[in-house]
């Protein structure tokens, strides 16, 4: 039953321009938006990679900062398991309180480690929070502003947020805090070790807290350094219901000075451009677009390692092809590129075995790996913003996350870009 | 573990499917944004599943956060001064007779209800579009917004009272006659 003076005026206007029906179209499309999600309610249960999966495979729109910082997020709300509660030892005291006053914080957790699957996260008060994915994606944000910027190295993009669209950030705020805020004493004393000239105390943490979400955690272990007190690196371990124990790590944590302020930059790097904006490839339909999924053969290249914007990718190619064609090597198959950022990639050629390579070319040896893969036809190099988007989307769709750099093949012929295809790819791993 | 969860979609979200989509679309009646709206309102659904199955009223849960979501798409469109553009009013309005003029003034009555809801804060414009517009009981709302029923009557006593200031001066309805001079 409604209120009773629902009958007043205002509630009467606030009806009548509220009932509306659904135009057919735009049902059609919030319906196949449903369809996705049953089909994702039914395949799997929520977990980690689940959830960032859905986030990736859905961004509402173009607008990649809500995607790309759900899913961000979501990586930290599965990981936020940190025990609060629990019943000690000096040093491993020492080394929460340190965690619990920190005024800058950096840690790396690695989600997988073969292939490499990895989160840095990074904090500095009062408010800044930075997290980079292993894939590519990094997110800068300065909660006191309420100001924050994604950027998007593998497509060169970024998209320069405030308000709303900052507060998706808190999750990942709240697993920091929850790195913050250790329990006083720890549950078991797990020994000594030693790791390299460093003595490590081990020290296990059993109980999850009751809301966090997250079944099944088995073990919290901290290995706390002996002489500094500081927290070396934790293990954590998981056992859901009918799987097997998955094994987490964050490595590298640093605290105190050890966080560099420029990682907050809120500046968009040169290069980039803003997503949305004329310039900025629009994401392609990820359906128009399937990466497929399978296993590539070991690969040995000469390369020059680059810096700077990658529109220096044919000068690059160019110089590697030069300095091959002077010792008389042939090229054993078609110019590529990988691609972390643009401070960090390179470009060359396959080179067949025996091959040298004096700096600055190097020679690097792709292992075999489980790899997602599709070529597109079209020009050289442009255009990537779009379809890497939509590549990452297919991949993530198909139940993988990726596990190394962009990498881009280019073929065809150099005369115009109607006879000029691209493969790309991207090593993967299974996502749990 | 498929059987369970499609079961589970069964009961939960299959029922009130329409519902969901009405809800969004009511609030932001821009395809774009509704789309946005709603996959936002999914993905929370899926980041909070497991909270959502045990809740004693997981449907009405389903529909805050829908509502919720639309929103503020609602109240950032109103911020940012994009509220009463073009895609509120009939395609064609070359028409001068009574009914075309009438459709302009609905419209943009419908646009000024709508602005008025935007400017609502959020617990306000929740509330007041769960009770009035959804037509969930108070016990209900309650229960999803986590709150006791007190609170969410003050929030609808509270919106109504600003929805009045801020509709003071609706448009007028338009008589035939009128729409002859037009």
């Amino acid at each position: 039953m409604l209120d009773n003076d629902a009958n007043d005026d205002v509630h009467d206007l606030i009806r009548r321009g509220t009932q509306v029906e659904i135009p057919a179209a735009v049902e059609d499309r919030l319906r196949r938006r449903l369809m996705e999600f049953r089909t994702r309610v039914e395949q799997r249960p929520p977990s980690r990679l689940r959830t960032l999966a859905y986030s990736l495979l859905h961004p509402p729109g173009v607008r990649v900062v809500a995607m790309t910082a759900a899913l961000v997020a979501a990586v930290a709300a599965g990981l936020v398991l940190i025990p609060r509660e629990s019943s000690a030892s000096r040093v491993y005291a020492a080394a929460a309180a340190e965690l619990r006053s920190a005024g800058s914080l950096a840690y790396t957790v690695v989600l997988v480690e073969a292939p490499y699957v990895a989160v840095d996260f990074s904090y500095l008060a009062p408010g800044y929070v930075r997290v980079r994915t292993s894939w590519g994606i990094e997110i800068r944000a300065d909660r006191k502003s309420g100001k924050q910027i994604v950027l998007m190295h593998a497509t060169r993009t970024y998209v320069a947020e405030e308000g709303k669209q900052v507060e998706s950030m808190a999750d990942a705020e709240e697993f920091l805090e929850q790195l913050r805020s250790l329990p006083r004493a720890a549950d078991e004393l797990l020994g000594e070790r030693l790791a390299g000239a460093k003595k490590l105390i081990g020290y296990r943490l059993r109980k999850a807290p009751a809301n966090t979400g997250i079944q099944g955690l088995t073990a919290f272990d901290l290995w706390v350094d002996a002489g500094t007190r500081e927290v070396d690196h934790i293990d954590i371990a998981i056992q859901e219901e009918g799987k097997p124990v998955y094994q987490m790590h964050i490595r590298n944590i640093h605290v105190g000075a050890g966080v560099d302020r420029s990682l907050f930059d809120l500046t968009p790097p040169a290069g980039y451009a803003a997503m949305g904006k004329p310039g900025a490839a629009a994401p392609q339909s990820a359906r128009a677009l399937r990466a497929q999924i399978g296993q590539t053969g070991a690969l040995t290249a000469v390369v020059v390692p680059m810096t700077g914007p990658y529109t220096q990718a044919t000068a690059a190619v160019q110089k590697v092809e030069a300095y091959l064609k002077a010792q008389g090597v042939t090229p054993a198959g078609p110019p590529l590129g990988r691609f972390w950022d643009e401070g960090h990639w390179e470009a060359g050629y396959p080179a067949p075995p025996g091959t040298r390579a004096e700096a600055p070319f190097e020679l690097v040896r792709l292992p075999a790996a489980l790899a997602a893969s599709v070529v597109v036809k079209g020009p050289w190099g442009t255009d990537s913003g779009g379809r890497w988007v939509a590549f990452l989307q297919s991949v993530v769709e198909q139940g993988y996350v990726p596990a190394g750099p962009a990498m881009e093949i280019w073929t065809g012929e150099e005369g115009g870009p109607a006879g000029q295809f691209t493969e790309m790819r991207m090593a993967v791993t299974k996502g749990r | 573990m498929i059987d369970e969860q499609q079961r589970e979609y069964e009961r939960l979200i299959a029922p009130i499917e329409g519902r969901m989509m009405r809800a969004v679309w009511r609030v932001c009646r821009d395809p774009g944004d509704a789309e946005d709206a709603f996959q936002e309102a999914l993905l929370t659904i899926w980041k909070r599943w497991d909270r959502i199955r045990p809740h004693p009223n997981p449907q009405a849960l389903i529909l805050h956060i829908c509502i919720h979501a639309a929103h503020d798409a609602l109240r950032r469109k109103v911020r940012r001064g994009k509220w009463l553009d073009a895609a509120a009013m009939p395609e064609d309005i070359a028409d001068s007779s009574a009914s075309a003029v009438q459709a302009v003034c609905g419209a943009e009555r419908n646009a000024e209800v709508l602005r008025a809801i935007g400017l609502l804060s959020k617990n306000q414009g929740r509330a007041i579009l769960m009770h009035w517009v959804e037509e969930i009981p108070y016990g209900e709302i309650a229960a999803a917004l986590d709150c006791r029923e007190a609170t969410v009557r003050k929030h609808v006593a509270r919106a109504r009272a600003r929805l009045r200031d801020l509709l003071s001066h609706p448009i007028p309805p338009v008589r035939k006659e009128e729409g002859s001079h037009a």
